[in-house]
């Protein structure tokens, strides 16, 4: 039992970073119908930024702002690049090919720059577990739910206070109709990509003490969050919490009770039986299909 | 085919064959094979990516599950190598099936990253079942013997030679038949697909079993080709690469797969060399600047578009004299390229050579090909059946959707051999009772009986093929494919010819081609588009389109034919026209359900009208009787807002 | 205030309109009527940039607006009641009405007083009084209707394009639509307005065009149309 829940709370942790990864899909999958494949590279690349800006002694709290500006940036380079002529030439094979090769591309360049080994990254909070309900937590663990939670309900009383946020909302509605309104949805979707990439390079660096650190963090992560994006339904927000912590709670018992190298299957082969059975998603609605 | 086209296919085979006596250098021979094993895959991965256009990130793992089929086969059971190639073809076909599971339900990105985590759990499974696949640590194996002589390289890469053209001449058949076009159906329209009675879920799955077939077959050759095989090779990176050179050879050619491949493989041993890089990346830095710059001098474009792929072209340039070395770039100059081709070159090589000096596709010169053929029986067939006086009764169809009722308790009886007219304002509910009797749509509640058999819950292509046919509100047509094909879709049902005939080429097969195809022109001329067979539908005028729809549902020889708002958008000779052609239809004895807003059309040529407004039904009558029916007056006027006066 | 000349446009290859030359002066309302296909919405469409035109010229108030980008448009002060109503499901009636004075509120348009304009809209709608905090998506059709109306009318528009807001409503909601129709043109409102139910979209109109097969066969004003016997014959329900 106290193993047991020594596997929930980690699970917990881990699936909370997928549900902030997922979150990311759900925004740019609502503006524009389109998702990033290197959505993983994005978070590789803000926790080895992350990585270097501590090392050059900026404090952890101070970095997350920075790496989250960057996160931005990068982010909207890959709509700007990859994104938006697709979308112009209506080509939804372009821009899955075009944000697959930006991902190779960022992994490659960061391979390149921090090298192909995996780096550690100190843990701003002290690595002394805490006694919680019979099990061990890492104060990390704490953070990264905390700060996971916070970045989605940031993100969302901007959505529902400010015009702005709701231009956003209206984007996801309706794309024409919005931009019948002066909305203008070509930089909202822009903006989306920015803030998608943000989430996942904040994510970035909210699990990197936790593992390791490199350039290949970031593949088997991303299409992990993918499989809860849909568990969840790419269109529901408690769904992503839930099905994250579906799937971390699914791949910490898995790691421990089959065998580590197995850890990354539950999670897939949930996402093939949930894609086969309700491609909406576990809450998810499913769309009237129209003639 | 072309004589000129026989010599060169000959003349190529022959290069091929004599290619390892020519040179002994066991490097040069095995890179070819690698090629030519290469293109197998791609054969099967265009059936998957270019004919039902969806996005496979999952053939990588397929070709890992045929090479380690083989792979374990061999060391644990020494299974002789055409068992072993079976055995491939067969459990990495059962895989594709597995795969197009999930790619019934879903499409475009979904699919995408669901076969992207099956590539992933393959690999993981790959890795950890060492018990079986030696996990990390790879399988060892050497050139198989056969017919008990032990193959050496150069016997070995003729026996790639001859799969790779057994492949090609499969493939080609197979895409070229009622399959071919069953695939390229499926992207140019799913719903249209199943209204023709081609189910979009059995030719998914047919297509990725086959695909995945190949991919096995190709992993097994590459297994004993390599004599080593291991877990990382069947990565992302290399299904990546295998989209690429789809994409860069060019979708839907087999000469599109051979040149893609020859890329993928001929590319990394370039970029090795950085030598070659520069002198590679400043040529084509130089070829876009003049290619953009006589574009923009011709008006063609503007400098905006066309500084990006510049500017890209000579910061690749400057970057290959700033490296020293290549290889640990390698993917990202992949990914580049990558980026370059979505962009610049979406036809592929092949693609941009064909528009670049107007050379016509296969699809219309087999439209002209097939003109001469004589049809063996009527083109538009008398349907048989029962002989009930009521063809169609639908009785309290509720459909709701949320809750809005767009069909409220409607009543429909059908005479058979009538014409029967449904009309009512914008959002009545006239489209949605169509897409209830063909099955689009499951009723709420309510049952709807067509030759005396229910067709609730029935698919919408097992309806289209139990005889109910029709055209659509707005046009489904199967865009990039030509009138003829189009037309030849509707008369899929009229194959009864399976794979092994296609393959081969049989009687059957043959006949069956040249009936269907001789139908298809008679069909074509009875709506008046012979001329055009040879066209791409989605470039014919709109009114052309109508009629070509009329002509593809008349395929299906149909007991009853529901067209849904044809003289939308056709002009007044036009229309004259289509009432010609839906009464020599009739005349056949095909039932019609014709909804329309041109009342004059409506008035001239139906027995029955009914009205709906609102999702009811609220009159029903001859035309004339209809006409006058106050009820009706009042809904197509707007209620009183007739007789408001302006303020 | 809006001038359509020698206008072309369609869905990729494919041309709807072939030629269309309009105009809707300042504070009339301009009719479109033609059967399902003639290109009423079309013209709509690309009035307020949602499909490019190729060829022609469309000015708003003297400035040429022909192929901008449709959210341009809207902040030059033109306002798109598209066909089908497209109200913002997931949003309540609230947010959906205060996204039509995006632009004002943006700093785009003169702001005026966005308050004071959310209570004139609910008391012409007085059911969306009623509903102003329930989301979109779960008002009636005739209720949506009546919201992509008044969005529209938040934007404090130059002129405002309703497409159809008739369409699949109740008889006795077509009125009240028709009704609301005249009133803002009593008010001076710059309409154009495309309806399926031509007699009574010639009603409230000062002008019509009688599209077919993208070409303007017949315009005039509204009352002589309502009378001429081809018009009468083919649209107006034939007696």
């Amino acid at each position: 039992m106290q193993i047991f829940t020594q596997l929930l709370f980690s699970g917990i942790a881990l699936g909370m970073i997928y549900a902030v990864i997922a979150f990311g899909y759900q925004l740019t999958f609502a503006t524009s119908d389109t998702l990033n494949f290197g959505q993983g590279d994005a978070l590789m690349l803000g926790a080895l930024v992350g990585l270097t800006l501590v090392n050059l002694g900026v404090n952890y709290w101070l970095m997350i702002p920075l790496v989250c500006l960057f996160g931005a940036a990068q982010g909207a380079f890959v709509e700007r690049i990859g994104v938006r002529p697709a979308i112009k030439i209506k080509s939804e094979f372009g821009w899955i090919m075009s944000t697959i090769a930006l991902g190779i591309i960022f992994k490659n360049v960061a391979e390149n720059v921090w090298g192909r080994d995996d780096l550690k990254f100190p843990s701003p909070l002290p690595e002394s577990p805490m006694h919680f309900l019979g099990a061990n937590v890492l104060p990390m663990e704490i953070l990264v739910v905390v700060g996971a939670v916070l970045m989605m309900l940031a993100v969302e009383i901007f959505n529902r206070k400010s015009i702005y946020g709701k231009a956003v909302v209206a984007t996801f509605n309706d794309r024409d109709a919005a931009k019948l309104m002066g909305i203008n949805t070509g930089l909202v979707i822009t903006f989306s990509y920015a803030l998608s990439s943000t989430t996942a390079a904040f994510a970035g660096v909210l699990i990197a003490p936790l593992t390791l650190t490199g350039a290949t963090m970031g593949a088997v992560l991303g299409l992990k969050a993918f499989a809860v994006a849909i568990i969840g339904g790419l269109t529901s927000g408690m769904g992503i919490i839930v099905g994250g912590i579906i799937l971390g709670v699914a791949e910490t018992t898995t790691g421990f009770y089959l065998s580590t190298g197995y850890k990354d299957v539950p999670g897939l082969v949930l996402l093939l039986i949930v894609l086969a059975v309700k491609p909406a998603g576990l809450f998810g609605k499913s769309a009237i299909k129209k003639v | 085919m072309k004589p000129s086209k026989w010599a060169l296919a000959g003349l190529g085979v022959l290069a091929l064959v004599l290619f390892p006596v020519a040179t002994t250098n066991p490097y040069y021979i095995h890179l070819l094979e690698t090629i030519m094993i290469y293109a197998i895959v791609l054969f099967g991965l265009d059936i998957v990516v270019g004919y039902t256009g969806q996005v496979s990130l999952g053939h990588a793992g397929l070709f890992g599950i045929g090479a380690y089929t083989a792979g374990v086969l061999v060391t644990k059971l020494g299974v002789p190598l055409l068992v072993a190639l079976i055995a491939a073809i067969g459990v990495t076909a059962l895989f594709g099936a597995l795969l197009a599971l999930p790619a019934l339900r879903v499409t475009g990105p979904y699919l995408a990253m669901v076969t992207l985590a099956f590539g992933t759990i393959i690999q993981i499974l790959i890795n950890e079942m060492s018990f079986l696949t030696e996990g990390p640590m790879g399988i060892k194996l050497s050139k198989p013997p056969l017919l008990g002589h032990k193959l050496d390289e150069q016997e070995f890469f003729w026996l790639v030679v001859f799969v790779l053209i057994a492949s090609l001449v499969f493939v080609h058949r197979v895409l070229r038949s009622h399959l071919g076009r069953a695939f390229e159906a499926l992207r140019g329209s799913p719903v249209a697909s199943d209204c023709m009675g081609v189910s979009v879920y059995r030719y998914k799955v047919y297509a990725f079993v086959i695909s995945a077939g190949l991919a096995g077959l190709a992993g097994s050759l590459y297994a004993y080709s390599e004599q080593y095989i291991s877990p990382n090779t069947y990565n992302f990176e290399l299904t990546v690469l295998f989209l690429l050179a789809i994409i860069m050879g060019g979708r839907k050619t087999r000469t599109g797969a051979l040149l893609g491949a020859a890329i993928i493989v001929m590319l990394p041993k370039l970029l090795d060399d950085i030598e070659l890089f520069r002198i590679v990346a400043v040529t084509f830095a130089v070829l876009i600047a003049v290619g953009s710059g006589i574009q923009v001098a011709r008006g063609k474009t503007t400098v905006v578009k066309t500084s990006i792929p510049v500017v890209g072209g000579i910061a690749l340039a400057a970057l290959s004299f700033v490296l020293t070395t290549m290889t640990d770039w390698r993917l990202s100059v992949f990914g580049v390229i990558t980026l370059f081709v979505v962009y610049f070159l979406q036809d592929g090589i092949v693609g941009f050579v064909r528009t670049t000096f107007n050379i016509e596709g296969h699809a219309s010169a087999e439209a002209e090909e097939t003109r001469a053929l004589t049809v063996g029986g009527a083109a538009l067939q008398h349907p048989s059946g029962g002989t009930t006086p009521e063809l169609l009764v639908a009785s309290n169809v509720l459909m709701q959707f949320g809750g809005l009722k767009a069909l409220n308790n409607v009543d429909l009886r059908v005479k058979r051999g009538s014409i029967h007219g449904l009309i009512g304002p914008n959002g009545s509910g006239k489209s949605t009772m169509m897409n209830v009797l063909t099955g689009i749509y499951v009723p709420t509640a309510g049952s709807i009986v067509f030759e005396d058999k229910s067709v609730v819950g029935r698919t919408p292509s097992d309806i289209a093929l139990s005889g109910i046919a029709r055209t659509f509100q707005n046009v489904q047509l199967f865009g990039e494919m030509t009138a003829l094909q189009n037309v030849l879709v509707g008369l899929h049902h009229t194959f009864v010819s399976n794979l092994v005939d296609v393959a081969l080429h049989t009687p059957r097969y043959k006949r069956d081609r040249d009936q269907s195809a001789a139908r298809a022109h008679a069909l074509l001329s009875i709506v008046g588009l012979s001329d055009l067979a040879g066209e791409e539908a989605r470039n014919l005028p709109y009114g052309k389109q109508r009629l070509l729809e009329i002509a593809r549902a008349l395929a299906l020889n149909p007991q009853l034919l529901l067209l849904d708002e044809p003289a939308a958008g056709l002009t007044a000779p036009d229309i004259k026209e289509l009432v010609t052609i839906i009464q020599k239809i009739r005349a056949e004895g095909i039932t019609i359900i014709l909804i329309e807003h041109h009342m004059d059309v409506v008035m001239a040529i139906c027995d029955t009208v009914t009205v709906l407004d609102f999702g009811q039904k609220i009159a029903e009558g001859t035309p004339a009787a209809v006409k006058s029916d106050p009820k009706v007056i009042e809904a197509y006027l707007g209620g009183d807002a007739a007789s408001l006066s302006p303020a | 205030m809006l001038k359509i000349t020698n206008l072309h446009a369609g869905y990729g290859k494919v041309e709807v309109l072939h030629g269309i030359t309009l105009e809707v002066p300042k504070g009339s309302v301009v009719t479109l009527i033609g059967s399902n296909g003639a290109g009423k919405t079309t013209t709509m469409r690309a009035i307020s940039g949602m499909i490019a035109p190729t060829e022609g010229r469309i000015t708003l108030g003297g400035e040429d607006i022909t192929g901008r980008e449709s959210h341009r448009i809207a902040k030059l002060g033109v306002a798109h009641s598209p066909e089908g109503r497209r109200v913002f499901a997931t949003m309540t009636v609230n947010d959906n009405l205060l996204l039509g004075a995006f632009p004002r509120l943006t700093g785009s348009r003169p702001k005026g007083d966005v308050t004071a304009d959310l209570a004139r809209a609910m008391e012409y709608f007085p059911r969306l009084k009623e509903r102003r905090l329930q989301l979109a998506g779960t008002l009636s059709g005739g209720e949506q209707q009546m919201l992509a109306m008044a969005r529209a009318m938040m934007m404090n528009p130059d002129v405002v394009l309703l497409d159809e807001p008739s369409m699949g409503l109740a008889p006795i909601l077509v009125e009240e639509v028709f009704r609301i129709i005249a009133r803002l043109r009593k008010e001076g409102v710059t309409m154009m307005l495309v309806e399926q139910f031509a007699a009574a979209a010639l009603n409230v109109a000062d002008y019509g065009y009688v599209l077919e097969n993208g070409r303007i066969a017949v315009h005039g004003p509204a009352e002589k149309l309502k009378n001429d016997p081809a018009v009468k014959a083919a649209y107006l329900g034939g007696h």
